[in-house]
């Protein structure tokens, strides 16, 4: 534990590093541009509420690519997954109108629903095919994204919209702001609560990770692998809906065109970055928010291009892995050192 | 007759830069290197081609420009994942989310656009006309005036076949995805057969990228390789790597990527004639999983 807050902090401060000297090349500031940076998402007043309410599609989505990856199945279908769960509590939000106690469970099922149906696709050719989900899951995302493209341009346009968008979902569906913080964090909070929970407290999270390192061993152990799969791409593929569900929800209240943004792949990215740890992912998912909020703010004051955040966060993703990765191999031989010096003594 | 020759001439473009990408992959996957960054290298040289265009008006050093943007994407793949071990597919994903980032990030800083960069000062790759084969009936319509990069895409399918099967570096490349120990052993450092392969892929990326972005298209657009190199990777897996098997499956992949356009003159929604290629993918997965090796890869 103590060697992974080490190697994570080790790899952030030469990730932040690296993107400075990269800053410094193109002539500008990095000191004041990181302070702007910060200052903007994490230090400022009522910053933080913003990107806490930024950090939830990315940290649901790492979410689901950790809980898929350190199980075994390569889930990399959180874009179209999050489309799908976006849509399905856009059009349920629009056609169905409930009371507001029971419209918000209602949407966010909808959403779950509407992930888990999608990367049930992916499940289903996997199991009576043999089709890889890696790349089949890819081809979904590019057809999610051109179906959902679709959706909003023509069977579910607002007609009074000037660019492809459907109408508002009724206000009783809509997530409000408690004080300054969006209530899309406390229902992601609750979602990783629970998935922390199921992962590393029960049966079946434990049957996964096993599965995740060594799938001989699990299935000699008598668990059923192929149910395993099933289960660890429907609970992935809801994880990342309930992202879109949640952008619907508490943000545009609707479906407008480039809804997913970037958010799932970079969802991916922290999974990675976290070394598929759901705390980790907490954590650097609230950190990669940050960025992107600050972002936005530096580029007021230092006029650096907020699209530097993207540069950013792939330079610290690839030097997060590598610092991690080589530390550990410095760090074994140093207490295989120290072990044979012992035994030599 | 028409129809048939616009159908074809769009197969071959929209095979072009997917052959071009496998064919980098192929290397890669014939070295052992589980590599997915094809999608990235294309991006980066698809904006370094306009820029190396625009900037000095001239094709030629904006393919050269296309491939060294590539190529440094090569280098920064081998210094993660050959020297610094960190794992393959971690590398890649990244690379592709640095490459997108990084077009991003420029397009914005040097072209002072957001989304697409479009100017009448980008010089495109010419055409070229072969005298008489010109004059032929159907044919020459087909086989003249294609983009130069077509021609050269089919020169390094022959080109790469030859190399990996033929020669003494395809066979210690092979080896080094075979065997990686026993090629150790025998004196060549596997981690200089990989940096090689992924060098070239480098390259090949570098010209499928300036394909997309001067000739394909004559403009830059943000993510506008939009899946190719993961198209271009399927083909790599569905014929293990064989060059010429990649030349077919991309020319498969092209047909249907023309059929979509064509598909748009008869009032089918876009966003379904854009989705083609990828149900294509998918087809073509099931297929190779139906032959009963599908669970073989990964």
């Amino acid at each position: 534990m103590r060697r992974r807050i080490l190697s994570g902090a080790a790899g952030v401060l030469a990730a932040l590093v690296v993107g400075g000297l990269l800053m410094l090349i193109q002539g500008y500031d990095p000191i004041s541009t990181y302070g702007a940076l910060f200052e903007f998402s994490l230090f400022g007043s009522g910053t933080l509420a913003t990107t806490l309410k930024n950090s939830v599609p990315l940290i649901l989505t790492g979410l689901s690519a950790s809980v898929a990856f350190a199980s075994g199945p390569v889930n990399l279908g959180q874009p179209g997954q999050l489309l799908f769960g976006a849509l399905a509590a856009t059009i349920v939000g629009i056609y169905v109108p409930l009371p507001a106690g029971l419209q918000i469970p209602f949407l966010v099922l909808a959403a779950v629903a509407g992930g888990a149906l999608w990367s049930g696709v992916a499940a289903l050719l996997r199991q009576l095919f043999g089709m890889s989900e890696f790349i089949v899951t890819l081809m979904l995302n590019m057809i999610a994204d051109f179906f959902t493209a679709w959706a909003i341009a023509y069977p579910f346009m607002d007609r009074k919209a000037y660019s492809p968008m459907t109408p508002p979902i009724g206000s009783s569906g809509w997530l409000p702001d408690i004080g300054s913080l969006s209530s899309t964090v406390l229902l992601m909070i609750v979602a990783a609560v629970l998935v922390w929970f199921v992962f590393q407290r029960w049966t079946a999270g434990y049957e996964w990770r096993m599965t995740g390192q060594n799938s001989l061993f699990a299935r000699l152990g008598g668990c059923d692998i192929n149910r395993n799969f099933w289960a660890i791409m429907l609970v992935t593929g809801a994880l990342a809906g309930l992202a879109g569900g949640l952008v619907v929800m508490g943000g545009p209240h609707r479906f407008i065109k480039g809804l997913g943004a970037n958010y799932a792949w970079d969802g991916i990215m922290i999974a990675i970055m976290a070394n598929n740890s759901i705390i980790g992912t907490l954590i650097y998912g609230v950190f990669i928010a940050a960025i992107q909020t600050g972002a936005l703010g530096m580029e007021l004051i230092t006029n650096v291009p907020s699209e530097i955040a993207q540069v950013l966060q792939a330079v610290l993703v690839l030097v997060i892995v590598a610092t991690r990765e080589y530390l550990n191999v410095a760090l074994d031989r140093i207490s295989a050192r120290r072990q044979a010096r012992g035994r030599a003594s | 007759m028409n129809i048939v020759i616009g159908l074809i001439t769009g197969m071959i473009a929209g095979a072009t830069p997917i052959l071009l990408a496998a064919l980098g992959g192929s290397m890669t996957f014939y070295a052992g290197i589980f590599n997915i960054a094809m999608e990235g290298m294309m991006l980066m040289a698809a904006f370094f081609a306009v820029l190396g265009s625009f900037f000095f008006h001239s094709w030629l050093l904006g393919v050269l420009f296309a491939v060294a943007g590539s190529v440094v994407l090569a280098v920064i793949f081998i210094l993660f994942s050959v020297v610094l071990k960190t794992d393959e597919f971690v590398t890649g994903i990244a690379l592709n989310l640095f490459a997108l980032g990084t077009t991003t990030y420029l397009l914005r800083k040097i072209f002072k656009v957001k989304g697409v960069f479009t100017n009448k000062g980008i010089m495109p790759v010419p055409e070229i006309h072969i005298p008489l084969l010109d004059r032929i009936p159907v044919l020459g319509p087909i086989v003249s005036g294609r983009n130069l990069i077509v021609y050269i895409a089919v020169i390094a399918t022959v080109f790469c076949g030859y190399l990996v099967f033929r020669t003494r570096f395809g066979l210690r490349l092979r080896a080094a995805g075979y065997n990686a120990a026993s090629l150790d052993s025998s004196g060549v450092p596997t981690a200089r057969m990989r940096s090689q392969a992924l060098l070239i892929c480098g390259v090949l990326c570098g010209l499928a990228g300036a394909f997309l972005s001067l000739g394909y298209v004559t403009l830059f657009a943000e993510n506008m390789t939009a899946g190719r190199g993961w198209i271009s990777l399927a083909a790599v897996i569905l014929v293990d790597g064989n060059p010429l098997g990649i030349a077919v499956i991309s020319l498969v992949f092209g047909f249907f990527d023309g059929l979509g356009l064509f598909l748009q003159g008869y009032k089918v929604a876009p966003q379904f004639t854009s989705m083609v290629p990828y149900i294509a993918t998918l087809v073509a997965l099931y297929f190779y999983a139906r032959r009963g090796r599908g669970r073989k890869f990964l």
